[in-house]
């Protein structure tokens, strides 16, 4: 067969979202690879700038639609920032709660779409069915399965209902041993070792050269993670471990996100014991009005004008489930943003394609993509 | 009805019918429909369509069973909707299949886009016409019955690969190419581990390799050979762990990405009838057929239609591994699947044969006993 | 093979090739043999009494509803007789999916407004629901909303209301004011005393008081105005700015009541 381009997308099984892998084939070889993005695109950062602080978060559940709290946790870091507001402790334990509940239910969803990316059937079922508990506790405290809109400027919405963390860690039981089951269907099969030993290399030289991160960055063995590098909210006071593999391959990515389902289930209960023995305030006293909880914002020019709103400039970083991602918030006086900036962790890991994927074969494709963990929509905004 | 068969139905049904409308015309007429011609030209017609509802109903039944076993393993509990336990969801998905326009694309040959599923759908059914299913319950006595199947089964590369290339897409193209590596990669184990069988059974003739298995079913003493005849029917069926000429994360759809509606669901069922007959081939060829070991009570064994019915069970079953198969493993790669093909499956089905010919030589075996008239 | 900073785990490597992922799908089986994860949604659901109390995670049951599914932000219910009309549900809304428009049977000459949302752009933020000061626009568990005209998806209030009347759960987060919220404040001079800042307040939490009228000195012309300042009870007032937004001459503005 003779070289030819074909389209892997905008619709195809393996893009899990709206992107386009163009690759160059002859045969079954992989000579050249093209990716291409922009298809979801939604001008988030330029919506942001017309909205009020707190309604941005409505964006970042959409920003991210299988991280949605832990994009509302770094937006709400870098937005804090600028309007100079410090939210009090159980808040910013709450929000652990959520982004690590988020890193599971996140990481669970990419098992479910990687391993029916190599054509397993069933734990498709089982990564999506725990991931459900998850979704469940979410629903139980922030409203909503998928869109939570929970974290507000200052603090979060409200606090935990009665027996929420009995339910957890419930939840947490459950989830320990069907790690161990996860494994096994795949660890524990030879096919899996076929199919993924060795594929995808990407040595942590090149990763940092082309600003991978995440997963793709600890696969290769560098033990590198904000939450431990540059500790946000209240990651220095609990422990844990960075999940780091040597491979840099699709099985060394595979064993770093269980790992990392592992050990947020080790933060998870810490966290858990914190909010059980402190109760407390979740929402900063000493909002301005237009932040305090249930007002609505009043965008008009007479009383934007009365205003002296304190300026400021805010900046986050936080270890997204995908890897590194960044905000950068401008505050120039005023209700909305002047400037809102993502970093997607993913637009990078996916920008790189050319050099983790060529010279595998066309079959490698859908596990190699689906060992980066592809979510269009944070590459898109 | 004990001693019922196939052709003794047909013939029955066939007079039945005859003798009624005879009736009603006068002499002349009633004298040339009464003509045995007549008759046997209609029972061959019901026959043909008795063949073709049990496929029909067998295939579709063995989609049910997948869905409903595959449900189980993933933990929940399939279709459940349509007709009791969703027993008739996939009348309402053919229905719905039907009903649809088939989408031609603009640049595909269109000879080969239609031929090649209606090919693909007959070859796969006339094999039904091939297998025995019970004593009596056959279409004939043939004495390379086996042969036979087999050489229907390996036409359909042909026409998945003219269906693959006249659909005029890469990813169709793709997996036309593999489709046909794939089944000819496997198509040599599987028919040396036939040898084995016909070594040991001494017969081409499906009918008599059961009837050679009533000592014992093959499965035991021809274990590497039934080992290397389900891994060659999986790829031959295209199941997961060998469904690469469709696997879905890559190639869409495989050969049949573009097809639609109606044309696609000839190819569905014959993928199923494929299934279908390869689980049958498993449980003629190494489990028995449709015969009992004989520590089964009589009462078991004796009730009108038991053959069927046992044949039946067996199918199911040996469809349910497939099924379990499916459910655990990951699906491998073209190379890897190769390479497994040519390189150990082939050394096994050597080993298969050598073990079959020493089982013919000593004729005994330890475990199992002796076989009843050992072959060649 | 890679060396992972694990915490213990159990064996994993494979045996026979394929045994142990055959082995796990087989005990999966079995176990959903008799009791598989999902319910059969039409006619069983979550919110049903049956799986009210279910939280037996390990038995593989649904998960996860029982008291904690009242929390769920589904369709609205608004009560129309305790709605005040301050705007603030519509002032909130980021999707812009709120309208005020009046209810059927109100007074023509003070018709009443009262917001219709269209579930067509609704995101099911909540924000509506928390702003509105008078608890009468919430959050139910209604989550079926399939329609077969887009037109249907947009609840008039009186939609919404018998939403309220069926007496779905509510969701029962209301959230505290916080202390220091802003106030109403005068710029004296400006005033002129046209009471519509008081005719417009949702909750009449203003009153035009007399001021005296000064006497004015030789040479200097008084302004033309009507003696009367408004006066908000701050205890009362929702801070809907309503007042703000009627005032002819920008003399309300928000501020810190000293």
């Amino acid at each position: 067969m003779s070289e030819m381009w074909i389209n892997m997308g905008p619709q195809h099984p393996m893009t899990h979202g709206l992107w386009n892998l163009r690759v160059r084939i002859e045969g079954e070889v992989i000579l050249d690879v093209d990716p291409e993005m922009g298809y979801l695109h939604r001008g988030i950062e330029k919506i942001s700038e017309d909205r009020h602080y707190n309604e941005v978060i409505t964006l970042m559940d959409r920003t991210c639609y299988v991280a949605g709290l832990a994009w509302e946790h770094l937006y709400m870091l870098a937005a804090e920032e600028a309007l100079h507001i410090r939210p009090p402790e159980r808040a910013q334990y709450l929000r652990v709660l959520c982004e690590e509940f988020q890193r599971i239910a996140s990481h669970l969803m990419w098992y479910a779409a990687f391993v029916q990316d190599i054509g397993l059937m069933s734990p498709f079922l089982y990564g999506m069915r725990d991931r459900d508990l998850i979704l469940d506790l979410f629903q139980s405290y922030t409203g909503a399965r998928m869109t939570y809109e929970y974290m507000r400027a200052g603090g979060v919405r409200n606090d935990l209902p009665p027996g929420f963390t009995d339910r957890a860690r419930k939840v947490l039981d459950w989830l320990l041993p069907r790690f161990h089951e996860y494994d096994q269907l795949c660890l524990g099969s030879d096919i899996f070792h076929k199919r993924c030993d060795g594929l995808g290399k990407l040595s942590a030289e090149e990763c940092i050269r082309h600003g991978v991160t995440g997963p793709m960055l600890r696969s290769a063995g560098r033990k590198r993670d904000l939450r431990r590098d540059r500790p946000y909210a209240v990651y220095d006071q609990l422990d844990f471990e960075v999940a780091v593999a040597d491979g840099a391959d699709v099985t060394g990515r595979y064993l770093v996100r269980m790992e990392e389902m592992r050990q947020s289930v080790r933060i998870l209960y810490q966290v858990l014991d914190w909010l059980d023995r402190h109760p407390g305030p979740v929402m900063a006293d000493q909002l301005p009005r237009w932040l305090g909880a249930p007002y609505a914002p009043v965008g008009r020019e007479g009383y934007l004008l009365k205003r002296n709103y304190p300026k400021g400039v805010g900046f986050s970083a936080i270890e997204e489930p995908h890897g590194e991602a960044l905000a950068y918030v401008v505050n120039e006086g005023g209700e909305h943003p002047y400037r809102v900036k993502f970093r997607s962790p993913v637009f990078a890991n996916l920008a790189a394609s050319r050099h983790y994927l060529v010279g595998y074969r066309v079959a490698d494709i859908p596990p190699i993509m689906g060992s980066v963990d592809v979510c269009v929509g944070e590459v898109d905004r | 009805m004990a001693s019922a068969t196939l052709y003794s139905v047909s013939y029955d049904l066939s007079h039945l019918l005859l003798g009624g409308i005879a009736s009603v015309f006068p002499d002349p007429l009633r004298a040339w429909i009464s003509n045995g011609n007549v008759i046997t030209g209609l029972a061959v017609l019901i026959f043909a369509a008795l063949l073709l509802a049990a496929s029909m109903l067998n295939t579709i039944l063995l989609i049910w069973w997948e869905r409903k076993l595959l449900g189980r393993f993933m933990d929940r509990r399939g279709a459940m909707h349509v007709g009791y336990a969703g027993l008739l969801q996939n009348f309402a998905d053919g229905f719905k299949l039907f009903r649809k326009t088939t989408v031609q694309p603009r640049e595909a040959d269109a000879l080969g886009f239609f031929t090649g599923p209606t090919a693909y759908m007959v070859t796969s059914m006339i094999l039904f016409g091939v297998l025995p299913i019970s004593s009596g319950w056959n279409s004939g006595a043939l004495p390379l019955s086996l042969l036979l199947a087999l050489a229907i089964f390996s036409f359909a590369p042909l026409f998945i690969f003219v269906s693959a290339w006249s659909s005029n897409n890469k990813y169709s193209l793709m997996g036309g190419m593999r489709s046909a590596a794939q089944m000819i990669a496997y198509e040599v184990p599987l028919l040396l581990a036939v040898v084995a069988v016909v070594i040991v059974a001494g017969s081409f003739d499906l009918t008599t390799i059961v009837y050679e298995q009533q000592n014992y079913w093959f499965w035991g003493p021809l274990f590497v050979a039934l080992v290397v005849f389900v891994a060659g029917m999986l790829a031959e069926m295209e199941r997961i762990p060998f469904d690469l000429p469709e696997a879905e994360a890559e190639l869409v759809e495989g050969w049949n990405t573009e097809y639609g509606g109606m044309l696609f669901a000839f190819f569905m069922l014959a993928d199923y009838l494929r299934s279908l007959i390869g689980s049958i081939l498993v449980v003629l060829l190494f489990l028995g057929g449709w015969t009992m070991p004989s520590w089964v009570p009589s009462a078991a064994t004796s009730f009108p239609l038991a053959g069927i019915f046992w044949f039946m069970l067996k199918t199911y079953l040996v469809f349910a591994v497939f099924v379990w198969i499916r459910a655990a493993l990951p699906r491998v790669r073209t190379d890897q699947l190769l390479r497994v093909g040519w390189n150990r499956m082939i050394p096994l089905s050597l080993l298969a044969v050598f073990l079959a010919a020493a089982l013919v030589t000593v004729k005994c075996v330890p475990v199992f006993g002796c076989l009843p008239s050992p072959g060649i | 093979m890679s060396d992972v900073t694990a915490t213990e785990k159990p064996d994993e490597n494979p045996i026979l090739w394929v045994a142990r992922p055959m082995a796990t799908a087989a005990r999966q089986f079995a176990k959903s043999l008799f009791r598989p994860s999902t319910i059969v949604y039409p006619y069983e659901r979550l919110e049903d009494p049956k799986f009210r109390d279910r939280l037996d995670v390990a038995s593989g049951k649904p998960f996860g509803v029982g008291q904690v599914w009242d929390n769920y932000r589904g369709v609205h219910a608004l009560n129309i007789a305790t709605c005040i009309s301050c705007n603030l549900c519509a002032f909130s809304c980021p999707d812009v999916c709120i309208d005020m428009v009046t209810t059927a049977g109100s007074d023509p000459k003070h018709p009443k407004k009262c917001p219709q949302i269209d579930y067509g752009k609704c995101s099911y933020c909540g924000f509506c629901s928390d702003a509105c000061p008078e608890g009468c626009l919430t959050m139910t568990t209604r989550y079926e909303l399939s329609v077969s005209k887009r037109s249907d998806m947009i609840y008039p209030p009186e939609r919404l209301f018998e939403v309220f009347r069926s007496k779905l759960p509510m969701n029962p987060i209301r959230l505290a004011r916080p202390e220091n919220e802003d106030a109403i404040l005068l710029d004296p001079p400006l005033c002129i005393g046209c009471n519509a800042c008081a005719r417009d307040c949702p909750t009449q939490c203003i009153t035009m008081l007399d001021v005296p009228k000064p006497e004015a000195k030789p040479g200097e012309k008084l302004p033309k105005r009507i003696w009367k300042e408004p006066v908000v009870n701050d205890s009362d007032c929702v801070r809907c700015g309503t007042c703000i937004s009627v005032c002819p001459k920008e003399c309300l503005f928000w501020g810190t009541r000293k």
